[in-house]
């Protein structure tokens, strides 16, 4: 009756802050943030934290020090389920006060980003969406730092071939990936660093409703032996596939998931049979630091907070990936204030922000996130980063940082990039290009 | 030629070269088989009492697995949580004959098809406010489902049998053998038999409709939570697990929408025959995933020689 009672005070809670932001988008002192979450569907689960995570930090930000800069942060969501076409209505729903929009899926991001040159909203798609949005003059209001799925796919190779990819020469590397748009986004990357380094690419998809019944995907791999399962995995899939993994006694030091493949609810389900399975990541949970002690003071103790605490989401993965995604839009919005002077930034301005972000060591101290994110700079021409990332390794009830930092091989996917950049540009033409910018 | 050899050819070699692979593919097509037929239970029980297809079996599935979960994490002895889970489902069958069916008595079939669908959407919304949305794992142990597995070494190879994979199997046999004796043997089996023939006719001799309408949703709510603890077994109850459901439709096709003997037929041999054509067909040639879309284009073949289906009755209507 309780958790009824709590689950019931949440959506009254969303409901009043979805009210709370729509008028916050009038008010003069705020700015309107919307992000098009899912906290339903399928990939509920995964969804959920890191919506928590963002909010959260967010709402920290409006209780500690009345918002950034005197604004208050008009955070709102949009449920979309995970499903492009309500994605699209929830961007055409929320656009004509949104200073960002955030989509939340790589097929959404796709849907939107065509619209956005018109509609002159940035982007945020931090660690997901189409890789060649890092470059900046093509791709000039969409944003995915800190990092792509191709550099995520070339930080794997790098740890799984110690540092050179050579040493992959004849080995077998199969992709466990979501029939979907995000799960097929490393694809390309992965075909050319095979055809360079001499190592057979073997991609294996998983329809929505096999996402819970992998075995025909399981006896693939137990029949190809491949030497390493690379898995791009998201909501039911993950737990899906380590629970395979862990039946078919795949070992688990071969099986290394992309930052979406790291939830622990996921493996909580598998528990110590999960041993051993890594992930990249680019961030690295810390409940100890003082951001999040902040936002145990001001959102969680006072009860303002949607996390389910029982299951311990405070100290997640994901959900603390969501507050490092607030904190750059956050940032971005700073910079623009300051930039243009101005309180309540237009999305023009945020979109400055978002091209001059500057998050290294110094600044994340000076933030309360020490080591829990990796440092980066954006520019026009770079709106990605590419900061690289940390394995965090499964030690059977947490993840656990085991890796110094890795940097993706951005001399071997720059030029990939710039190609299939261009050959969006030119399938979407007229497509305008920035052409201000003179990096 | 080579295309040729490779379709008609070298799958059988395939098969006759690694046995053991071959009876681990049989063995996890028949278990996807048993559990495709478990939902197709649960729209045969209903469109047979009531010509009503009901689109909320899978959201149905998920409603009773977390309800179980749920009650056993608010402290709930697992074996307790089983029959107050089953008495949440008859609440939910009387509440939905009550609310929902009776009153669309006598409307098209197409009304009520929509009713379904409006059951689903109102257990979806509901289901996520009482339980949320976040991964939760089934009680497995707890309910005393072995979690281990079997080994065997034919051929040189080996065959791993889940234990859990097995109960599943063994659990569908025993549930389906009851469910028969119940609509052979019992009176009220066979008033919803009865039911299912001929409306008219079993009203003008007593059988209360709404009595039956109660009995078979609830019947229908204990295959979902049958259905819900096997496929959360394998990983995890969340609200991914409804799209299950869809994996039922093929097999009503094949098995004909009133048959408890076509669902049981038909959702095993999809299962089999899907995952030894992804094996040895879809994934060499096609690049697989073949899964998706198999069963429905096997249905649909099946379709074009028994309109009705492999075990469906034949309609023939006098004009």
């Amino acid at each position: 009756m309780k958790t009824l009672l709590k689950n019931a005070l949440m959506a009254g809670a969303l409901a009043a802050g979805t009210a709370f932001a729509a008028q916050a988008a009038m008010a003069q002192d705020s700015i309107y943030l919307p992000n098009l979450s899912y906290r339903t569907g399928p990939f509920a689960s995964t969804g959920i934290p890191l919506m928590n995570g963002q909010r959260d930090y967010m709402m920290m930000l409006n209780e500690r020090d009345g918002g950034v800069n005197g604004v208050k942060l008009g955070y709102d969501e949009c449920e979309t389920g995970y499903n492009t076409e309500k994605g699209v209505e929830c961007y055409e729903k929320t656009k004509a006060d949104a200073a960002i929009t955030q989509p939340w899926s790589t097929g959404i991001t796709l849907q939107v980003l065509p619209k956005t040159n018109v509609d002159k909203i940035p982007v945020l798609a931090p660690g997901y969406g189409f890789s060649p949005m890092a470059d900046g003059k093509t791709f000039q209001w969409a944003f995915n730092p800190p990092a792509s799925y191709w550099d995520g796919a070339s930080m794997i190779l790098k740890a799984i071939s110690d540092g050179n990819l050579d040493n992959l020469e004849g080995k077998k590397i199969a992709l466990l990936h979501l029939d979907h748009p995000y799960g097929k986004e490393p694809i390309p990357l992965f075909e050319a660093m095979a055809e360079k380094h001499g190592f057979t690419f073997l991609p294996i998809p998983v329809g929505l409703k096999e996402m819970q019944n992998q075995s025909a995907q399981w006896l693939q791999i137990r029949r190809e032996r491949p030497d390493f399962v690379l898995m791009w995995g998201w909501g039911a899939m993950n737990a899906g596939a380590i629970t395979e993994a862990a039946k078919t006694r795949y070992p688990m030091d071969q099986f290394i998931g992309i930052w979406w493949s790291s939830l622990d609810s996921d493996l909580k389900l598998v528990g110590e049979e999960g041993k051993g399975y890594r992930a990249i990541s680019w961030n690295v949970p810390n409940s100890d630091s003082p951001v999040m002690q902040d936002i145990k003071k001001y959102v969680v103790d006072p009860g303002k907070s949607l996390i389910n605490q029982g299951e311990g989401e405070f100290d997640w993965v994901f959900y603390q990936r969501g507050v490092m995604i607030s904190m750059m839009l956050v940032e971005g919005i700073k910079a623009a204030q300051e930039e243009f002077d101005a309180k309540v930034p237009t999305p023009e301005q945020v979109r400055w922000g978002l091209e001059n972000l500057n998050i290294d060591e110094a600044k994340l101290e000076e933030l309360g996130m020490t080591g829990m994110l990796v440092p980066f700079k954006t520019s026009c021409a770079d709106h990605t980063g590419h900061g690289g990332g940390w394995m965090l390794e499964w030690n059977g009830s947490k993840f656990e940082k085991v890796s110094d930092l890795i940097t993706p091989d951005r001399e071997a996917i720059a030029p990939l990039e710039a190609e299939k950049a261009k050959e969006y540009a030119e399938a979407n033409a007229p497509w305008p290009v920035n052409d201000e910018c003179k990096m | 030629m080579e295309i040729l050899y490779d379709i008609l050819v070298k799958p059988f070699v395939d098969m006759v070269a690694a046995p053991d692979f071959f009876l681990q593919v049989v063995w996890e097509g028949l278990v996807s088989g048993v559990l495709y037929a478990l939902i197709a239970l649960g729209f045969v029980l209903i469109y047979k009492s009531s010509r009503i297809f009901n689109f909320a079996q899978g959201i149905m599935v998920v409603f009773a697995a977390l309800t179980l979960v749920g009650l056993y994490e608010k402290g709930v002895p697992a074996l307790l949580a089983v029959p107050l889970t089953l008495a949440v489902m008859y609440l939910l069958a009387m509440t939905i004959e009550r609310v929902v069916l009776r009153p669309l008595v006598n409307q098209p079939d197409i009304i009520l098809f929509m009713a379904t669908i409006g059951i689903t959407m109102f257990l979806i919304g509901f289901g996520e406010i009482i339980f949320g949305g976040e991964n939760k794992v089934m009680i497995t142990e707890q309910l005393m489902i072995p979690t281990g597995s079997y080994i065997f070494e034919p051929f040189g190879g080996f065959v791993s049998i889940e234990q859990k994979d097995l109960t599943a199997v063994v659990g569908a046999v025993v549930l389906v053998g009851v469910l028969l004796l119940f609509l052979n043997r019992s009176k009220m089996g066979r008033a919803i038999r009865a039911l299912g023939d001929d409306h008219q006719a079993a009203l003008s001799v007593g059988i209360s409709l709404s009595t039956i309408w109660v009995l078979v949703w609830f019947i229908a709510g204990v295959i979902a939570l049958a259905t819900g603890i096997v496929w959360g077994a394998r990983a995890g109850v969340s609200f991914a697990l409804e799209v299950i459901a869809y994996k039922a439709l093929p097999v009503l096709m094949l098995g004909g929408l009133e048959s408890v003997l076509g669902a049981i037929v038909g959702g095993l041999a999809i299962g089999i025959l899907e995952k030894l054509f992804e094996i040895y067909w879809g994934q060499p040639l096609l690049g697989g995933n073949t899964e998706t879309w198999f069963a429905f284009v096997f249905a649909l073949i099946v379709l074009l020689f028994r309109p009705q289906g492999l075990f469906g009755e034949r309609i023939i209507e006098r004009v």
